[in-house]
């Protein structure tokens, strides 16, 4: 299993943002979609990862803001082998974040999926 | 029949390889290099030509080309390249073949990203996919055949800068050429692009031909002289609208026109391409 690198913080200005499509049930489909074409190679259609990439439902990952997740899918750790996704639309890699949080809901109902 | 055998054994290579999910993220630019790499670890198969109208009734020609694209690391791609050309009345033939390397010295995402790019050619005076233009001057005109006789190693340096800029990639490239078979100096030429995505949010079911699925844009790309002859006139320079649909999650078709915009230049360039992305190894 791939460990997360807990040197790879978000600043602290990108963290603090507040997902514009919070609360968008509607948007949440189309994350799940994108996240299949884009990162279940790597991180598995469950987000529990694998040999090429951390588990992205662990305590420690879902600990981390949506602003921290949206700066890390954007810009990626390319010396790492995540790549950056800014090439998505800004809403979509919002969406990612949203599906990133109804995982973990999946893996554990009895916890809240919003931060 | 044996043909027929040998496409239905290789399609049917490819989905058993491909049975896992991949994403392409095949920039929309024939010619122009953004800051995305290869993913680690997936091999992209793309098959694409580059037609030309030159001006003055001079034969049409096709180059095909194929592409073999691997992502070493996350921070470098390497890439093969195959190419042959075709002239309407004058044959056809073998163009020769290029190694290309980008490295991405940063990680993460910044204002400017910049990548490096290095490929090594050995081609021949009939090379016509027009990858890059450098130098100056008009496409030779003497036939195929001829043109083949004459080899070339050429050792090419990209400096490539691209950006984010709200739904927007912009991204600049300068080129920096030397032919190692000959004296010619270093010959100098550029590219520009700007593209974005025609959609925004994902819906949430599959789709085809839906507007997420296309990114439409401009590049612009041409010669800028060389040491020998640094004079800007005879320099040839195109401007070229883009159009690239991700068919599938692994597959994109691209198409482009562009126009010739100085006497030197041909009339058009029809550029038509298809990518195909494979993951390589486990999860």
């Amino acid at each position: 299993m791939r460990e997360r690198d807990p040197a790879w913080v978000a600043p602290a200005v990108e963290a603090s943002k507040v997902n514009p499509l919070g609360g968008r049930a509607d948007a949440v489909a189309g994350g799940r979609k994108v996240f299949h074409q884009r990162c279940a190679t790597c991180h598995g259609e469950d987000g529990r990862g694998g040999t090429k990439a951390p588990d992205l439902i662990r305590p420690d990952a879902q600990a981390q803001t949506d602003g921290a997740l949206f700066w890390k899918i954007s810009g990626g750790d390319s010396h790492r082998g995540m790549p950056g996704f800014s090439f998505l639309p800004e809403a979509q890699r919002w969406q990612l974040v949203l599906h990133l949080r109804a995982l973990a809901t999946a893996a554990s109902p009895d916890r809240s999926g919003s931060r | 029949m044996t043909t027929l055998r040998t496409v239905a054994c290789i399609i049917g290579m490819l989905c058993a390889l491909s049975a896992r999910s991949v994403s392409a993220q095949e920039r929309a630019y024939f010619v122009t290099y953004d800051h995305y790499l290869e993913e680690p670890g997936n091999l992209e198969i793309a098959v694409a030509s580059t037609t030309g109208f030159p001006k003055n009734h001079q034969p049409s020609y096709t180059a095909p080309w194929l592409e073999l694209e691997y992502g070493v690391s996350g921070w470098w791609t390497t890439e093969l390249y195959v190419e042959g050309v075709t002239t309407r009345h004058d044959g056809s033939g073998f163009a020769g073949w290029r190694w290309e390397n980008r490295f991405r010295p940063l990680k993460g995402e910044h204002r400017i990203n910049p990548v490096l790019y290095v490929e090594y050619e050995s081609i021949n005076e009939a090379s016509r996919i027009l990858k890059e233009i450098v130098g100056s001057g008009p496409l030779a005109l003497e036939p195929i055949a001829e043109l083949r006789q004459t080899h070339a190693h050429e050792l090419e340096g990209k400096l490539i800068l691209s950006s984010v800029v709200g739904p927007w990639n912009v991204s600049e490239n300068f080129v920096v050429e030397k032919n190692l078979s000959e004296d010619e100096g270093l010959e100098f030429g550029y590219s520009v692009g700007v593209s974005r995505s025609l959609g925004s949010l994902a819906s949430g079911t599959s789709c085809h031909v839906c507007r997420e699925n296309f990114v439409a844009g401009v590049e612009a790309y041409g010669g800028l002289g060389s040491t020998e002859a640094a004079a800007l006139a005879e320099t040839r320079h195109f401007a070229a609208p883009v159009l690239a649909w991700h068919v599938t999650p692994r597959s994109t078709l691209k198409v482009s026109t562009g126009f010739g915009l100085t006497g030197a230049s041909d009339r058009y360039l029809l550029r038509v391409g298809w990518a195909y992305e494979l993951p390589i190894g486990g999860r």
